[in-house]
């Protein structure tokens, strides 16, 4: 390094030429995305690839609440992992199912501002999990306390996202099922805020193994 | 020979002098950052403490909101990573710098401890936010969008000093190689910094490819600022207590370029098998692999120029944890490979391993260096010498203990993890034994962080003695050993 340009000159250009290759370039040319629209005499089906965007409103809760911490939202190719054997993991909710779950896309997120794709996999991966969610009500009492089905459960109880009211009148439709030691004291009722329904809207919104047109769905319809 | 030596006398006065002045003149914000780095590692270990208990028994202190885990465990990396880790890293480069350029801060004392306050009143109120619920989900950003403005600002008015101090020293025949590491990070930090902020906050979103810029900002912020920094503080360091030049300015120079060019490649890795373009993990993975190279040529370099006087890594505190984090290195080095390669790859990923690298790259590797660079430093600036020989040896073996278990119990989780999710038989299986086959870890990992806290509570205090001159008036400095070896430090490791 003869001066000090020139050393800042090398500084640059090796650390610019990745920067450049794989974020820039690549950026740009992912603003550029858009969703595919589905051959109707090749993939059989009608619309658009990828279908619906998610729940935004619930995934800033998602978010907020760190649940990428323990939740992944990626299907691994099989040669990789065997995620996309996994029952229920995919739409297909039959135990053995004819074909694996695909693994995911870029466009598979298309739309959303960021794609929580996880930090740790503690807990079961969510990305079709909208496939085999149950009830509303159930997926309620998951979310106040996860214990009460597994008591095993190393979930936090996003109680926070709850209202634990005195029951007035007729008994709330939407009051949570609970059993002892989870149930409120008598005379009161659990519901869920805006936030709490915002997020289970966003957890049955994740469907993320829409066929892929001119390749899975052609398979899908032979 | 009268003359001649009374005239190595002067200059040796002289050398003396000018040390001082310049240690003089970066006293007060090298301190400071030293100070509220140290406070900022307690709180991040005490934060580990809970975000393990969290995670072994959630409901621990109630359900309480603000102490889940997904908010807790973010606040404690965050705490480790900007408070402690670029505050203190930053301590070290504006003294390194400085003295091994021979320059003073002529000038702007006042920004830096402006920006210094800048920088800890942001980090405060992005933690609170993230306890609070404004946490935002990506990994070391998580801190709100507008926090990172003011950060990069704070930053830039410790960059912009050293950058002046280096510039006025450039030689280009006295190759110096702690200062390219230390210019390095200064340049490459903001950088990096800025990509990934307008990248994830300012554009109008990427999708799944935002989680791929995520995993390249963490790597590249270890590869690029925590590993340079390390570096060339065990590059300093080594050499000055060991009394011994670096074994060769070669490797030195391979090790530091391919460092800076590999480093930017890594990171998409980490989503492997993932939405993102096949050649971005790809070549993700190669250049992790890849980095086995410098790591290995920087640990040959640091192992050659302690050579023969190992008897001081037990004397010195400086030269022990140096030697430690240097070892670290090539350990961080060889981790990294294991998490990025396809064969061993998709097994760790997803897993407690992910956290094993982080912290063996933090805390085993950037923070060890960066406490024996203190505990050299701290006396100079404060006129005193360090008050306990136990305080320090505590220090030494709590955190070593501690981060050894902290990584080690990361890593067979990984394996035990990845293990049981890709086990065939848990194709129709619950998370049960998942979850009870990684609690004993999760507890281990609970007990090395309070163990490390203990070591930390009592770093802390000690600093806050120093800083507050209530340190040994002494003109020797504390040393681990009093042996037969005390006489052999060589005479440039009191300057």
């Amino acid at each position: 390094m003869s001066n000090f340009r020139t050393f800042i000159l090398a500084l640059t250009a090796s650390f610019g030429f990745p920067w450049l290759c794989l974020i820039i370039i690549p950026a740009i040319k992912y603003q550029a995305l858009t969703p595919v629209a589905y051959d109707k005499d090749k993939d059989g089906v009608e619309g658009f690839y990828p279908p619906a965007p998610i729940n935004r409103q619930g995934q800033l809760t998602y978010a907020r609440e760190g649940c990428a911490q323990c939740h992944t939202q990626m299907i691994r190719p099989t040669q990789l992992s065997l995620d996309g054997w996994h029952k229920g993991w995919g739409q297909d909710q039959e135990a053995r199912p004819a074909a694996p779950v695909r693994s995911n896309t870029l466009l598979d997120y298309l739309g959303e501002p960021y794609a929580f794709l996880g930090v740790q996999r503690l807990g079961p991966d969510l990305t079709n999990y909208g496939w085999r969610a149950p009830s509303r009500q159930e997926m309620h009492v998951m979310l106040y306390a996860p214990r009460q089905r597994h008591d095993w459960s190393n979930m936090p109880a996003f109680k926070n996202l709850y209202e634990v009211r005195l029951a007035q009148g007729p008994k709330s439709e939407l009051a949570l099922k609970l059993s002892k030691p989870f149930a409120p004291e008598v005379g009161y009722e659990v519901v869920p805020t805006p936030e709490a329904e915002a997020l289970v809207d966003y957890l049955l919104s994740l469907k993320k193994d829409n066929p892929i047109p001119g390749i899975t769905a052609a398979a899908v319809k032979k | 020979m009268q003359t001649t030596s009374s005239s190595a006398d002067t200059d040796v006065q002289a050398d003396n002098l000018r040390r001082a002045a310049i240690d003089k003149s970066v006293k007060g914000p090298v301190l400071f950052l030293f100070l509220n780095g140290a406070f900022w590692l307690m709180a991040s270990t005490i934060l580990g403490v809970l975000a393990a208990l969290k995670l072994f028994a959630p409901s621990f202190l109630g359900d309480c909101p603000v102490l889940q885990y997904g908010r807790l465990q973010p606040t404690h990396l965050n705490a480790l990573v900007y408070g402690w880790g670029v505050q203190a890293g930053l301590g070290v480069m504006l003294w390194i710098m400085a003295r091994r350029s021979g320059q003073e801060l002529k000038s702007g004392k006042s920004v830096l401890y402006v920006a210094g306050i800048f920088w800890n009143i942001a980090v405060t109120l992005g933690l609170l936010s993230i306890l609070f619920g404004g946490s935002t989900s990506i990994e070391w950003l998580e801190m709100p969008k507008w926090v990172w403005p003011i950060m990069l600002a704070a930053f830039l008015c410790f960059a912009w000093p050293m950058t002046t101090m280096f510039a006025r020293a450039f030689r280009p025949e006295g190759f110096m190689v702690s200062t390219w590491y230390i210019l390095g990070a200064c340049f490459w930090f903001p950088w990096i910094f800025v990509t990934a902020n307008v990248a994830l906050h300012c554009l109008p979103g990427l999708g799944a490819f935002g989680a791929g810029v995520n995993a390249w900002y963490v790597h590249a912020v270890i590869m690029l600022f925590f590993a340079p920094v390390a570096i060339g503080s065990a590059y300093y360091f080594i050499p000055k207590i060991t009394g011994q030049p670096i074994a060769s300015s070669q490797l030195a120079q391979m090790g530091f370029w391919a460092l800076a060019c590999l480093g930017g490649w890594t990171g998409m890795q980490h989503y492997m098998g993932g939405p993102l373009p096949a050649w971005m993990p790809a070549i993700g993975s190669l250049a992790s692999v890849l980095l086995l190279v410098p790591v290995g040529v920087v640990g040959l370099n640091h192992h050659l120029t302690t050579l023969g006087k190992h008897h001081l890594v037990a004397s010195s505190p400086t030269l022990r944890f140096t030697f430690l984090g240097a070892l670290f290195y090539p350990i961080s080095g060889v981790i990294l490979a294991l998490i990025s390669n396809f064969t061993t790859g998709p097994t760790l990923q997803f897993t407690n391993a992910w956290y094993g690298f982080q912290i063996v790259a933090v805390y085993g590797f950037f923070s060890m260096s960066v406490f024996g660079a203190i505990y050299y430093i701290v006396p100079r600036l404060t006129g005193c010498e360090w008050l306990s020989v136990r305080l320090i040896r505590n220090h030494f073996w709590f955190s070593t203990y501690g981060i050894a278990t902290v990584v080690i119990t990361s890593l067979v989780a990984g394996v035990q993890q990845g293990g049981d999710l890709n086990h065939p038989e848990m194709w129709d299986q619950d998370f049960y034994q998942l979850v009870m086959n990684t609690q004993p870890y999760i507890i281990a990992r609970a007990v090395a962080w309070g163990l490390i806290t203990w070591s930390n509570i009592w770093f802390l205090v000690h600093l806050m003695l120093m800083v507050a001159g209530l340190g040994r008036r002494s003109s020797a400095p504390t040393l681990l050993h009093h042996g037969h070896d005390e006489s052999s430090l060589p005479h440039g490791a009191h300057a």
